[in-house]
C-alpha cells in the first residue's frame, strides 16, 4: 500500500494488453473528466507502460502483469470498465487535490 | 468514417449459439471487409478468455490480443447486434463493436462509443437499432460532438 497525492499526477496511463479496446475507451472519458486538469492521459500496452507514468490504471486481470512490468509505479486495478470506482477515486484525487492510496 | 465502420460490417439481425459462436462471427465480419487475415479471429477468442470485453449496458468490443496486431491489415470496426442476446459470461450482450487496429485511427469512435454508453437513451437506441443508419448516425454525431 502506498500513497500518492492528485496533485503529484501528471500523467495518467491505462494499461491494456492490446491497447486496442477497453483502454482506449476508458482512457477517452479519463481525457475528458481530466481535460480542465492538464493531466496527461494515454493507453498503451501493459509490456510498454512509459517510464514518466504518474500512476497506471488497468483492469485487475492484468495487475500483476502490469506490476511486474513497473514495479515502482502505482497500479490502480478495476473491475468494471465505464464507472468503476477505483477509477473514480482516482480522478477525484487528481480534481481535488487528495491522497489516493494503491 | 466510412473507411473505418465499413456499411458491410454493420450486421444487425444476428444470431449466436454461444459467446465464442458471437466472436466467431464478429470476427468473421471483419475479415469479410479484409480488415483482418483469418487468423485475428483466434486471437480474439484468447483475449475474451483471458478479460472479457464487456463494457457495460449490453455491449462488448471484441478484440485480439497484442500478438494478434501483426494480423491486422487495417483499421476497422464491425458491428453485430443479436437481438436475442448473448450470455457473456453472465451479462447478455446484445452489440458487440469488434475491433481491429494498428493505429489509433478508431481511437474517436470509440470514445463517441463510450459517451453512447454513458446515456442510457443512446444506449438504448444502440440496442434497438435495427438499420445501419441508426448506427453510423449514434456514433457519427457524438464524434463530431466530441471533436468540438
Amino acid at each position: 500500500m502506498a500513497t500518492i497525492n492528485g496533485k503529484d499526477i501528471r500523467k495518467l496511463v491505462v494499461a491494456c494488453d492490446a491497447g486496442m479496446g477497453s483502454s482506449v475507451m476508458l482512457a477517452s472519458t479519463l481525457r475528458k473528466q481530466l481535460g480542465k486538469t492538464g493531466v496527461t492521459v494515454e493507453h498503451t500496452p501493459v509490456n510498454s507502460i512509459p517510464a514518466d507514468a504518474d500512476v497506471v490504471v488497468c483492469h485487475s486481470g492484468l495487475a500483476a502483469r502490469a506490476r511486474s512490468v513497473a514495479p515502482d509505479k502505482p497500479i490502480v486495478p478495476f473491475q468494471i470498465f465505464l464507472g468503476d470506482p477505483a477509477v473514480t477515486k482516482v480522478v477525484k484525487a487528481i480534481q481535488q487535490g487528495t491522497d489516493l492510496n494503491v | 468514417m466510412s473507411e473505418l465502420l465499413d456499411p458491410r460490417a454493420i450486421r444487425l439481425a444476428e444470431k449466436a449459439a454461444d459467446r465464442d459462436d458471437a466472436i466467431r462471427r464478429c470476427g468473421q465480419a471483419l475479415v469479410d471487409i479484409g480488415a483482418t487475415e483469418p487468423g485475428y479471429i483466434d486471437t480474439m477468442l484468447a483475449r475474451e478468455q483471458s478479460i472479457s470485453t464487456y463494457v457495460g449496458e449490453g455491449v462488448a468490443i471484441p478484440h485480439g490480443t497484442l500478438a494478434g496486431k501483426d494480423l491486422v491489415k487495417r483499421d476497422a470496426l464491425a458491428v453485430l447486434r443479436f437481438p436475442e442476446g448473448v450470455d457473456w459470461g453472465g451479462e447478455t450482450v446484445t452489440v458487440c463493436v469488434a475491433i481491429a487496429a494498428q493505429g489509433d485511427g478508431h481511437v474517436d469512435l470509440l470514445a463517441a462509443l463510450a459517451e453512447i454508453l454513458l446515456d442510457e437513451d443512446q444506449a438504448r437506441e444502440l440496442r434497438e437499432a435495427t438499420e445501419p443508419e441508426t448506427v453510423i448516425r449514434l456514433l457519427g454525431t457524438i464524434q463530431e460532438e466530441t471533436e468540438s
